[in-house]
């Protein structure tokens, strides 16, 4: 038995031999018995156990046990957890708080705002006190948030495709000297990342960095901003500057929609496009012109030309357009503006057109950035790779780039990387490149890093994680940076902190704090520089033949963004495809080569291509676009991506959907999407089409019916209406042309039966004190570009599902606001329109869905917005089928019960997840309506204007959406609705809608119009 | 049968037709009525009934999946909120309309040739609205509050919403259920009692003694039941306009081109008689052949329904012409394009099949020869019911497939679910109707009993004095039935 002898209560008795005075013998001789015996207050056996051990150690020795025993259960260190005693400041459980940060998207920082609630990210803004954003943002801004808690993140560190942690990599870096190292990025403004790249290529000789986009063009650090606003009139030659992909897209279509506006006699600008492909930015042309890729550069040659810049001659010198548009230009001098892709070859055209009208500086303005927006191309990309294989580097370092995808298959990079002895790649997903690398580092997402960077005009800011990494090993790119630099781990923060020393002046600690509380540090914008010095370049003209023109696709760009769901599922602006890429051809190419789109029961089954070019093949599904330049296939990057999922694969019993309605069921949501395009770059001449085979289902989430018939029906029905800018001069009330005919009654027309009784006059509803505010919303169409912002911002915002391609396919998608586009053209050979309608609740005041439901389920509420009570919901469909706007969503399947665990995180608290069989729709977003109702009741004051923003609206960077009270007569709302240019759609079926639209202006060239 | 040819002129009704095949005594007539509740159950009745228990039980399976899926099994889709479950619906409550508008109206009407197929009819429509009242229970996305539709007092205080025309709908189809259920049963209780005393085993004399309520076919009995029966007959005599008209308004009520038409409540209760007499026809045709019953519900009684389908279907027709018209002439432009999208659109086959099934195939019973000819009317039972149930898709579907924003427009395809979930709700139909038919008087004894010549106080008096004739001879035929 153990012996515990601090306690061991058998002490040895004094054996001292110097005793006077004794009781017996035994006490005398010290006997040990007799000690025994007089130690023991009792008898010997009346105390203690009959064994060893006390009593004291018995209960010593239980209590031991049980301890150890209870502790086998732990293999983690206690953790404690602790209420909220003092709780931290600012922090109310359930109310969220908003930091500022910022996401870099093609080198430029968008800055944000982003909404916390209790720890978690749940919303994505634009940061409205940013001096270059007007609090706007894009659809990838949006769905970030998604990319941030995305079940197929990489969430372990790989070495040679097995788990690792991050410690074994550090260890690795610090051991080992990188020796000559290839870093490759994407575009960054990024200060600490120039700093830290810097660092690491000088750290050993025969080092370099590679930055690369997915242009794959080389490229200066030097860029332009357009200043549209004080634009009179704009030609773009080819360049999607109001398109989501663009590097500039919320400053373009902020200024661009001020430029726009026609009413109080304001100048509006007239927009001429050129361009190959049908995109938003063609959409929202006045005249737009579609000619081959490699003919736009020589039709501006053309009109530089005419305007006495230094261009080579040209095949469109005699064109009517040409002649039409440079005297349009110089009409408008400085107020004009050029406007090219960087890249393109029209660029230098663009330049020297800018410079002969004199616009630089006045609508364009050049700056130039940091030295790792400069790109090196698809040239320096396959310097890259021959060098790798050809042994000049030791360590590859790939940082947030994907090269294996990215290219094509003439630059054999995965080839290159086997050649090189370390090649470690960070990112959040193991990709293409992933697998192909001895190293992969899982990339901490942008809202769990530290970073920095700068706007597109330069602005810096610091970027704050909101939130720890979701997963232990995920670091960001510039601790991976230094780790190389250095070979020291350090944290982000300090890193950041360090860059920074140099930027704040006076105290840091404050000026840090100020920085990161803002989300910028004011007065650092670009300065601008002197405009390029421009030599047109001799204008080639293109192949004869089929050209192919590979573009970013509007939803999920080059494929970084392919993994969200949301993205997937949201329809390209022009096309309304979603969860494919398509070969966009003219539908007279598809008709001479044969081509056909079956439009079968609703659903499009079209042929597939193989389109040749050079010595690569891609085999993709066709589409038709009206509009689009003959002989110009364009196809989208983006898609046919293979992420590694490592989640299993979903299988349910023959009863059960859920296989086949869960689209996270199948591995990583962009495996199996689409096609890879990256084969058809870097190869010129003309391409090849032949037909490769028929039937492939395409998923649209518009043109079930047939095409033709719904641009002329919308039209005739008064949906869309426009006019040109003269026209709207003489008649200000043109929109009233456009409301139907027979019958217009007016509500005060009908007997007063009903009136007294009328809902709006019931106790309940004017007693509220939401009685005060009545919502209303005003669509101003002539500001809308399509961008598909208010789509995502809506999704995002309320928790709307995703539910695949085969689920659209069948009509089921679930977005509560969507944009219509109508192609508005003669037939097929004159010049084709397009216009975009967003479409929300509409509100009706008299609202056909509540009478017909039998539970109401969906009723007003006393500030004038349609409801859906999704808890008395029985789901007749009988609301949707009455709806003329059918904006009203049906869950048909229970969407959210097959949902990746991670994703719910994603979800805002303050909006219920519907459940299977219940129907939803917009809701004005009446979750902002009742937080500002709450804080202005605590505060006793009223709504102010502009107080609640609707998610659409926050993130429209064209401002074309206004929302507000229509009981303040001087609120935005209440003056956008007196405009002379509002209408309501469907107005005549007496149901009162509170949304109104704004008619739509164009301005022609009235010498081009003849030919319009 | 000594006097059958003298009689001959006798064995007529009021309205100088014959009401029965040939001269039969009241024995014969509960004979041939009777007995096949009482023999040994014929093979070919359990392979049919095994037949429609196998729908039965593929309504329950696919009931069953649709449960645990929701409902996107079925082709449902944006635009297109309701399909094969409404239009189900609406027909199966369309074809519920014959039997009490058999029973109920023509009794009022006096119509005696009712007597025949009246309760045959009368199950019909009970099945069929049993049919029926699945479609709306299980068409909802939330089956499991669907019990909300009823006003049933609860802690939330929480009425249903009495604006829906789908409230109108619970109301007027459950109510049209009750009083339909209750006019039959009553209607039954002296054939029952007739089976009650022929019983030969304990069983089923206790069954039928239950179930037939003491009736002893006392003058007090008869009084009362002729009452009772009037009195039901003039409450269903209103439902049957009404129930079908309520259901119109599901559609009419809405704002939707296609739906909001004044003209569907008369339209869609002509097309319901229509289905409905076209279904007895079908179910008539099939069932006297094999009962033998060719003498009770004779060539005359299918003449007369051929002749109100023929009728019902040329105003069905007339609906829709009308409705193209008015969508003309109403000059409003989503009208007139959802009239020529039925027409010329996507499902202009639908519409077609439609067209000719209700309008032009009825049109051959202006021929007496055709509507006296058993192949021809069962084809146009048989098409008339394709029809019927098309004319439910036109509308349902058509008009929403395309309605006022051209960009929401869809196509509506419906999936396997949907048609075997239908093909199932026909074996629900069949095995009720075959128990119907095994277990129960098909034709209703007593009331044929009413009609026929012998029921007429002046029968016996052969030589028209006031005095009965050969009085042994009468004596012995009256004393078969009386017991």
């Amino acid at each position: 038995m153990i012996e515990l002898p601090v306690l061991n209560s058998t002490a040895s008795a004094d054996a001292s031999p110097r005793k006077r005075f004794w009781r017996s013998v035994q006490h005398l001789e010290a006997d040990p018995g007799y000690s025994a015996f007089t130690e023991s207050e009792l008898m010997t056996g009346a105390q203690g156990s009959p064994g060893d051990s006390s009593r004291r150690q018995f209960l010593q020795l239980m209590g031991a046990s049980m301890a150890l025993a209870g502790l086998t259960a732990c293999r983690k260190p206690v953790e404690h957890i602790m209420p909220f005693v003092r709780k931290p400041e600012d922090m109310v459980p359930g109310v969220p708080l908003q930091y500022a940060t910022g996401m870099e998207f093609r080198g430029a920082l968008r800055p944000l705002v982003v909404e916390s609630t209790d720890g978690r990210p749940t919303k994505v803004e634009g940061n409205p006190e940013h001096p270059e954003s007007n609090g706007s943002s894009g659809i990838f801004e949006q769905a970030s948030l998604l990319a941030l808690y995305d079940p197929d993140r990489s969430q372990q560190v790989l070495r040679n495709g097995d788990g690792s942690t991050w410690a074994d990599f550090v260890r690795f870096v610090a051991e080992r000297d990188p020796g000559r190292t290839a870093v490759v990025l994407h575009p960054t403004a990024s200060p600490t990342v120039e700093r830290l790249a810097a660092a690491l290529a000088a750290r050993n000789a025969g080092s370099r960095v590679v930055v690369y986009d997915e242009s794959l063009a080389a490229a200066d650090a030097s860029r332009v901003r357009y200043h549209f606003d004080r634009a009179r009139v704009i030609l773009s030659l080819g360049r999607d500057f109001l398109g989501s992909t663009d590097v500039d897209h919320l400053h373009n279509t902020a200024t661009f929609a001020r430029s726009r506006a026609a009413d109080d006699g304001s100048t509006m600008s007239r927009l001429y496009v050129i361009e190959a492909g049908y995109s938003i930015t063609g959409g929202a042309a006045d005249h737009r012109l579609a000619l081959k890729p490699s003919q736009i550069a020589a039709f501006g040659a053309a009109v530089a030309r005419k305007l006495g810049a230094d261009a080579p001659a040209s095949t469109f010198d005699d064109h009517p357009w040409a002649a039409a548009i440079a005297e349009d230009l110089r009409g408008a001098g400085s107020a004009a503006v050029v406007v090219a892709d960087p890249t393109h070859a029209a660029a230098p055209v663009a330049a020297a057109i800018n410079a002969a009208l004199g616009s630089w500086g006045t609508t364009a303005e050049r700056f130039v950035s940091g030295p790792l927006t400069a790109t090196s191309g698809l040239e320096g990309l396959a310097a890259l790779a021959s060098d790798c294989a050809a042994g000049r580097f030791d360590t590859l370092l790939l940082v947030g780039v994907n090269p294996v995808y990215d290219l094509p298959a003439s630059v054999d990079f995965a080839g290159a990387m086997g050649k090189v002895a370390e090649t470690v790649h960070v990112g959040l997903h193991v990709d293409e490149t992933a697998v192909k690398a001895s190293w992969h580092v899982p990339m901490a997402h942008y809202l769990e890093s530290w970073g920095d960077g700068r706007s597109f005009g330069g602005t810096l800011s610091v970027t704050q994680p909101l939130i720890a990494p979701l997963y232990d090993a995920a670091h960001s790119a510039i601790e991976v940076l230094s780790l190389f630099a250095t070979g020291t781990d350090r944290s982000g923060y300090d890193l950041v902190r360090e860059s920074w020393s140099g930027v704040l002046t006076g105290d840091f600690e404050k000026a840090w704090r100020r920085v990161i509380h803002d989300g910028f540090l004011p007065g650092t914008a670009y300065a601008s520089s002197a405009p390029p010095a421009v030599a047109v370049p001799a204008v080639t003209s293109g192949p004869d033949g089929i050209e192919v023109l590979v573009q970013p696709d509007p939803t999920v760009f080059d494929g970084s963004f392919a993994n969200l769901s949301w993205l997937q599922e949201l329809p390209d602006p022009v096309t309304k495809v979603v969860w494919d890429n398509v070969a966009a051809v003219s539908p007279a190419t598809a008709a001479r080569l044969g081509l056909s789109v079956e439009l079968d029961a609703g659903q499009h089954f079209v042929d597939r291509i193989a389109v040749t070019l050079g010595s690569s093949t891609v085999d993709l599904p066709v589409w038709p676009v009206p509009g689009m330049a003959d002989d110009v296939v364009q196809v989208n990057l983006g898609y046919g991506r293979s992420i590694v999922s490592r989640r299993p694969e979903r299988t349910s019993p023959f009863w059960d959907t859920d296989s086949v309605t869960d689209v996270y069921g199948t591995g990583a949501v962009a495996a199996g999407v689409g096609v890879s395009v990256s084969d058809l770059r870097g190869a010129a001449g003309a391409a090849s089409i032949t037909r490769s085979g028929s039937g492939y289902l395409v998923a649209t989430t518009q043109d079930h019916g047939a095409l033709p018939d719904e641009g002329a029906e919308a039209m005739d029905r008064g949906l869309v209406r426009m006019a040109t800018l003269d026209v709207y001069r003489q008649n200000p009330e043109f929109v009233r042309a456009g409301d139907p005919r027979p019958i217009r009654e007016e509500w005060t027309d009908y007997p007063a039966l009903w009136q007294s009784r009328h809902p709006a006059d019931e106790p309940a509803i004017k007693d509220s004190p939401y009685f005060r505010n009545q919502w209303g919303m005003v669509i101003d169409l002539n500001a809308c570009t399509g961008c598909n912002a208010c789509t995502i911002a809506c999704q995002a915002e309320n928790n709307i599902q995703v539910v695949g391609k085969d689920q659209v396919s069948r009509g089921r998608e679930m977005h509560w606001i969507r944009l219509d586009r109508y192609f508005v053209g003669d037939g097929a050979d004159a010049p084709v329109q397009m216009v975009v309608q967003p479409l929300p609740c509409q509100h009706c005041e008299n609202a056909p869905c509540e009478s017909v439901c039998p539970v109401a389920a969906t009723v007003h509420s006393p500030d004038g917005t349609n409801q859906m009570v999704y808890n008395r919901c029985i789901g007749t469909r009988y609301c949707a089928n009455n709806c003329p706007y059918k904006v009203r969503r049906f869950n048909f399947y229970n969407w959210t019960k097959t949902l990746p665990a991670s994703l719910n995180l994603a979800h805002n608290p303050n909006v219920t997840v519907r459940s299977l069989g219940v129907m939803e729709k917009c809701s004005f977003c009446i979750q902002r309506v009742r937080e500002v109702n709450k804080r202005v009741n605590v505060e006793n004051r009223s709504i102010r204007d502009g107080e609640v923003k609707t998610a659409c609206q926050q993130a429209c960077p064209a401002s074309a959406i206004t929302f507000g009270d229509l009981n303040d007569t001087e609120s935005a709302v209440s003056k956008a609705k007196r405009n002379p240019r509002r209408y309501e759609i469907l107005a005549e079926l007496s149901v009162k809608p509170r949304t109104s639209y704004l008619g739509r202006i164009r301005n022609p060239n009235p010498q081009l119009e003849a030919g319009v | 049968m000594s006097t059958e040819t003298h009689h001959k002129t006798a064995v007529h009704a009021l309205d100088d037709l014959p009401l029965l095949g040939r001269d039969l005594s009241f024995h014969e007539v509960t004979e041939l009525v009777a007995h096949h509740t009482e023999k040994k159950t014929p093979t070919a009745w359990f392979g049919a009934f095994a037949l429609a228990n196998a729908g039965l039980l593929l309504l329950v399976a696919m009931i069953a999946y649709l449960f645990w899926n929701g409902t996107g099994v079925w082709g449902l889709n944006n635009p297109v909120g309701w399909g094969y479950a409404i239009v189900n619906f609406v027909f199966w409550v369309g074809i519920g309309h014959a039997g009490t508008l058999i029973s109920a109206i023509l009794f009022l009407f006096r119509q005696q040739w009712r007597t025949a197929i009246n309760r045959s009819a009368e199950a019909m429509t009970i099945f069929a609205v049993m049919c029926a009242l699945i479609f709306p229970g299980i068409h909802v996305g939330r089956v499991w509050a669907a019990y909300w539709m009823l006003p049933i007092p609860n802690q939330m205080e929480m009425w249903p919403q009495f604006k829906s025309p789908l409230l109108w709908d619970v109301f007027a189809v459950s109510t049209y259920f009750t009083v339909s259920a209750v006019f039959w049963y009553v209607g039954m209780i002296p054939d029952l009692a007739t089976m009650r005393d022929r019983a030969t085993t304990t069983l089923r004399r206790k069954v039928l003694g239950f179930l037939s309520m003491g009736w002893t076919g006392a003058n007090r009995h008869w009084r009362n039941y002729e009452k009772a029966y009037l009195l039901l007959a003039a409450l269903a005599t209103p439902l049957v306009l009404s129930v079908h008209s309520v259901v119109s308004f599901d559609f009419a009520v809405s704002i939707i081109p296609g739906w909001h038409t004044t003209i569907f409540p008369p339209y869609f209760v002509a097309g319901a008689i229509f289905s409905g007499f076209a279904m007895v026809v079908t179910l008539l045709v099939i069932a006297r052949k094999i009962y033998k019953l060719e003498d009770i519900i004779t060539i005359g009684h299918l003449e007369k329904m051929n002749i109100i389908i023929l009728l019902t279907g040329t105003m069905v027709g007339f609906a829709y012409i009308t409705e193209f018209f008015i969508a003309w002439y109403s000059g409003v432009k989503y009208e007139q394009y959802a009239f020529l999208n039925r027409a010329f659109g996507p499902y202009a086959w639908a519409y077609w099949t439609m067209m000719f099934c209700n309008l032009v195939f009825p049109q051959f019973f202006w021929f007496k020869k055709l509507r006296r000819s058993i192949p021809f009317m069962f084809a146009v039972s048989i098409t008339t019911n394709i029809g019927m149930w098309f004319e439910r898709f036109v509308i349902t579907v058509t008009s929403l497939h395309r309605d006022y924003l051209p960009s929401s427009w869809d196509y509506y395809t419906p999936t396997w679910v949907d048609v075997l979930t239908f093909v199932g709700s026909f074996g629900l139909f069949f095995t009720l109707f075959l128990l119907f038919l095994r277990f129960a008087p098909m034709v209703a004894i007593a009331e044929v009993k009413y009609v026929m010549p012998q029921a007429d106080p002046h029968y016996y008096d052969d030589h028209g004095d006031g005095h009965a004739g050969d009085q042994a001879a009468k004596l012995a035929r009256s004393s078969h039935h009386a017991s």
